[in-house]
């Protein structure tokens, strides 16, 4: 049977008083947000905190701002509530995408889009449509905080830059530049209750309805330690003028770009085989997006 | 048809209150004062001699009240098949699998009691592990049982005509073989249990079970304590679908440390628990051979068969029989060959599961048919019908078809899916197709040799004679029996359900084997309905007397007394229950006399009015040896047309439609035999295209848990369209037979077939992964 260790837990009214628990218990504590992955390792007894913080009480967590053409989300908000949000639908639509396809219904309820962050899993559905978005995270600390670029943020399946006692508070994303779209596509075998298979997020800017492509994104999931760029793959494409062909070329380089293994959810070549075949599919849908998209954003 | 007033209706399931609002209460929730919590210890290797067991830090341990192991548990053998007992509640010599059990703890909290299960030491000397089927029947391999060298557990060898000879006559003869994949039950409540032996040496033991009657036998036995001081209650229980037909270990463990210290133990097995206790379904390898006549006639069948029977046998003896009983029907099939094989393997212990044996085999001929089909050029529904059995027809194993609409729900799926507008004719990667099926209306004879009832039901009149109370061990699982006997009951009594309280699962209410194959609604329908109708008997006999009429020209229903001819005056009745219920705001007076009143003047003329019923099957067919597991007083049938989209460059299923026909004889409740219908579906589309138990080298589940083995989730499923044919059964209470099994054969098939109308590839193991069928439409591709 998994029982739940005995544990302490403190809802703190400020940010502060989080803080300086987190930094006087060091590892010991852990920020508990909607606690679908944190509980079930710690039935599992892989992580054991000997105290859980909320951060429940803290004001201006749990909002999704419009900040100039962008968004600026608290850390608390909850996955269903960005797959759900108009705000989140009509600016970023591969955001909503991923956010709807996480768990299940049940889970997107109480998950949050903090957690499916800090938690740094490989397959982890929000990480690769914002880093195809160039979103931050703000990290607070006990001294001044940081923003760190989601690209740079993870360093392993379960580990990031966080240091024991930062807190992740928001997640921006800058404004969509014209001509500009992308997609999200989750390969698992049921229709919920998923952790991907393969899942490739991308994101095209173009030059005009009909120009060439001046910036290219392609994060690939589920296939390395953490969610990878397919830099050859940008590459080839950057510079390029949109074709079907183009896409083909980029996907199967794409494909060379991962390091899947094999495991109960799939084997590593048919992972490789996946990530082009996603990887195709995303392209045209963000091409499709981008040259409907008018001048100025959405 | 015969006008029904309760019956044949969509009335609302009597436990749907309970449940909707969560008042039900689970053998998890079961509390009492002064109970203590246990906990098993399992073994972490899966071949082993157990050198030595030390229990002394264990028993140091604050809180921990009791630990036993063989030693105090005794070394008798049990099981289902009294041919196989091979179990013991804990191991002495040996450990057969990652998970057999050991030893077990109570104490004063779960916590405590796990925590002094890490306490005891144990000192195996590891045994070469067999964890498959080859590497267990490979010459030299060591014996998992000693009576059992060679690890064939069981084999059966069974021809009806023959075979050899058809062929001769035969213009297409194919062989194909099949692989399903280990399954887990999958239901929602695992397992759990409170026993409790009180001060007089009665014991009480509430389980989650489908089948009081067996535990009750199984810890009497393994116990010694007398069956009459056994009493077994199931409380409401979250699913079963086969591996809760039998007891467990917690079960036995929780009965023998209550008895040991005198105080109530509960025990919950954790979802990795029930992965590895698992008695679900077998892998099955089978090897087919189907010959056919040019004209599509089917003449033919040999079915080998190789199940991988995991450490013990459990329910695998019935289950080898079924892998080749459940073949031939519904077809007219004069000829069949069947070579079985058990086999014992170093994992969790197969059994019983919804389809019971015949899934696999099931979907691996339906798939060979439409293969066949295909070459004969011939439609599949075509020559499916062209072979169908009807009612009346006896299988060559002996198989009385005494009602049988499968033709009906051949044609009514094919009509109602549109499938000669779409069979070939959609874009590539949709496909449609089409498959059947047929079950028994439960088994036709006890797990041990008996001649007992299969069923009893007993009805006791209130003497206010405003309530019937219905009492019978049959369990509702889930599926809907109380509802189902209580609508059975009401109206044979002549009442509405609304009169009706069903007590159910109770060994202290009579025998009834449970809710296993198929057999409830039939079986515990049949003594339910005799039992309503001795009660009306009695009731009706009384009111005779008292009015000067005689018996036959009187009737209940719907809650009033029927006169068939001049209605007499009961004037002096009424007022005399007036007068004995003086203040009270509803005594009757409408013209009718009320069944409140006339089962009044039965007690005051006759005192406690008791109505009986019992049942067990006629004489059956089948003199050969394995007769016993195939032959039923009836059988349900089914087809089913599923459509769906193959993506292409992924290989990934979507299940878009079903369509699904099922004759189970007659619909005592429409809702509900439409909700197993829908039931067996989802889990034969889990099975299809999800589920597998895998293990890693050393024969350790990786994937104990509901995250990774997938189960179909609401979001899977497609909208189902449920046809439901009534054939009218002879051997069935009202007509009644079966659904909550049957319906699940076509399932697989049907997918099958309509992923090869898609895009043209056959899958001969399941489940059909995205992975596996990519793979496949790459190597045929290549060709």
């Amino acid at each position: 049977m998994l029982l739940l260790p005995k544990f302490d837990y403190e809802e703190p009214k400020s940010m502060r008083e989080a803080l300086a628990t987190l930094s006087e218990l060091k590892g010991n504590a852990k920020v508990i947000a909607g606690g679908t992955d944190l509980l079930v390792n710690m039935k599992k007894g892989t992580v054991k905190p000997t105290r859980l913080v909320s951060l429940k009480k803290i004001g201006g967590l749990r909002d999704i701002a419009r900040e100039d053409a962008g968004l600026s989300i608290g850390s608390h908000v909850t996955i269903s509530e960005i797959a759900d949000s108009a705000l989140v639908g009509s600016l970023f639509p591969v955001l909503a995408r991923s956010a709807s396809c996480l768990g299940s219904p049940l889970i997107r309820n109480r998950a949050t889009i903090g957690g499916n962050i800090v938690t740094a899993r490989p397959a982890a559905d929000l990480p690769p449509a914002l880093m195809v978005l160039g979103a931050e995270v703000q990290l607070k600390g006990k001294g001044k905080g940081r923003t760190v670029s989601l690209d740079s943020f993870f360093t392993g399946p379960g580990s990031s830059v966080m240091k024991a006692g930062e807190v992740l508070t928001r997640i921006t994303v800058p404004p969509v530049p014209s001509f500009t779209g992308g997609d999200y596509i989750k390969l698992g075998h049921r229709a919920a209750l998923e952790i991907a298979i393969v899942a490739v997020a991308s994101r095209l800017t173009l030059d005009g309805p009909d120009g060439v492509i001046v910036d290219a994104r392609i994060v690939l999931s589920s296939v390395a330690p953490t969610a990878v760029h397919a830099l050859s793959a940008e590459k080839a494409l950057t510079g390029q003028r949109p074709s079907e062909e183009l896409f083909a070329r980029a996907a199967s380089i794409a494909a060379t770009e991962c390091s899947p293994i094999t495991d109960l959810r799939g084997g590593a070549d048919y992972r490789c085989d996946m990530v082009g075949i996603l990887t195709k599919r995303t392209l045209l849908k963000a091409f499709h997006d981008a040259s409907g998209m008018k001048e100025g954003g959405a | 048809m015969k006008a029904y007033n309760v019956i044949n209706t969509r009335l609302p399931r009597v436990d749907a209150r309970a449940k909707a609002t969560g008042d039900a209460r689970y053998a998890a929730d079961l509390a009492m004062s002064n109970m203590l919590y246990g906990a098993l210890l399992q073994s972490p290797l899966a071949h082993a001699k157990i050198l030595n067991i030390d229990t002394t830090a264990a028993k140091k341990l604050p809180g921990v009240r009791d630990v036993v192991t063989a030693k105090e548990a005794g070394l008798v053998k049990y099981g289902v098949s009294p041919a196989r007992y091979d179990e013991q509640v804990f191991c002495s010599e040996k450990v057969r699998y990652v998970g057999d059990e050991i030893a077990a703890v109570v104490a004063v909290d779960l916590e405590t009691a796990m925590e002094a299960v890490s306490l005891i030491k144990v000192d195996y000397e590891e045994l070469p592990v067999l964890l498959d089927i080859e590497s267990a029947m490979r010459e030299g391999a060591i014996a998992i049982h000693d009576d059992f060298p060679g690890n064939v557990g069981a084999e059966v060898h069974q021809e009806f005509g023959n075979f050899e000879e058809a062929l001769k006559e035969c213009d297409i003869v194919r062989t194909d073989r099949f692989v399903n994949k280990r399954q887990d039950g999958g239901f929602l409540e695992p397992q759990a249990c409170l026993a409790h032996y009180d001060l007089n040496g009665n014991l009480t033991l509430w389980s989650s079970t489908q089948s009081v009657h067996y535990v009750q036998r199984s810890v009497s036995m393994v116990l010694g304590i007398p069956i009459g001081k056994v009493r077994v209650i199931k409380p409401y229980v979250g699913g079963g679908f086969g591996p809760k037909a039998a007891v467990n270990t917690i079960e036995i463990a929780a009965c023998l440390m209550s008895k040991r210290t005198g105080r109530p133990v509960k025990m919950v097995f954790s979802r990795e628990q029930v992965f590895l206790h698992s008695r679900a379904r077998h892998q099955f390898f089978h090897e087919l051979t189907t010959g056919v006549k040019k004209d599509g006639t089917i003449v033919a069948l040999k079915n080998t068969c190789h199940l991988d029977g995991g450490a013990y046998s459990s329910f695998g003896i019935a289950t080898i029989y079924y892998a080749g009983s459940l073949l031939g029907a519904p077809y007219k099939l004069p000829n069949m060959k069947y070579d079985g094989y058990r086999i014992y393997t170093n994992k969790p212990t197969c059994g019983a599961q919804r389809g019971h044996g015949g899934v696999a085999a099931r979907a691996a001929w339906e798939q060979q048919l439409d293969i066949i089909a295909a070459e004969l050029k011939m439609d599949p529904v075509e020559f499916r019908l062209k072979n169908i059995m009807k009612t009346g027809d006896v299988t060559c194993n002996d198989f009385n078809m005494s009602s049988l609409g499968m033709k009906e729900c051949l044609e009514a799926v094919r009509d109602g899916s549109g499938w000669s507008r779409k069979k070939k004719k959609l874009p590539k990667g949709k496909g449609i197709g089409v498959a059947c099926g047929f079950f028994v209306s439960g088994a036709g004879y006890p797990i041990y040799r008996s001649e007992t009832f299969h069923s009893t039901a007993t009805i006791r009149l209130t003497e206010d004679g405003g309530a019937v109370n219905l009492y019978t061990a049959a369990a509702e699982i889930g599926q809907g029996s109380d509802t189902i006997l209580g609508q059975i009951a009401a109206e044979a009594l002549g009442v509405s359900l609304d009169d009706v309280t069903v007590h159910s699962g109770d060994t202290d209410f009579g025998v009834d084997l449970g809710a296993y194959s198929s057999r409830q609604t039939l079986m515990s329908g049949h003594a339910a309905k005799a039992a309503a109708e001795d009660t009306k008997r009695q009731v009706l006999e009384a009111l005779s007397e008292v009015l000067n009429v005689s018996p036959v020209d009187l009737d209940i229903a719907k809650g009033v007394v029927v006169f068939k001819k001049e209605k007499p005056d009961f004037s002096r009745l009424r007022t005399a229950y007036a007068k004995e219920h003086r203040g009270w705001k509803d005594i009757p007076s409408e013209g009718e006399l009320t069944f409140r009143e006339a089962a009044r003047i039965a007690f005051l003329t006759r005192g406690v009015i008791i109505g009986n019923g019992a049942y067990k099957p006629g004489e059956l067919g089948g003199k050969y040896k394995g007769a016993a597991v195939g032959t039923s007083p009836a059988y349900g049938c089914s087809a089913q047309v599923v459509e769906v989209t193959v993506d292409m460059e992924t290989g990934k299923v979507t299940v878009d439609a079903m369509t699904d026909a099922h004759d189970c004889g007659f619909a005592i409740n429409r809702t509900n035999v439409e909700g197993q219908m829908q039931g067996s579906l989802s889990m034969g589309l889990g099975e299809a295209l999800f589920e597998e138990v895998k293990f890693d080298g050393k024969g350790r589940v990786l994937n104990a848990s509901l995250g990774e083995y997938r189960i179909a989730t609401a979001l899977d499923m497609p909208n189902v369209r449920t046809i439901i044919v009534e054939s009218d059964e002879p051997n069935g209470p009202f007509g009644a037979k079966e659904v909550g099994e049957g319906a699940i054969m076509p399932t697989i098939p049907a997918i099958l077939n309509a992923i090869y109308d898609a895009v043209g590839v056959r899958i001969n193991e399941l489940p059909i992964t995205s992975e596996r069928l990519y793979a496949a439409m790459k190597e045929k591709q290549k060709k």
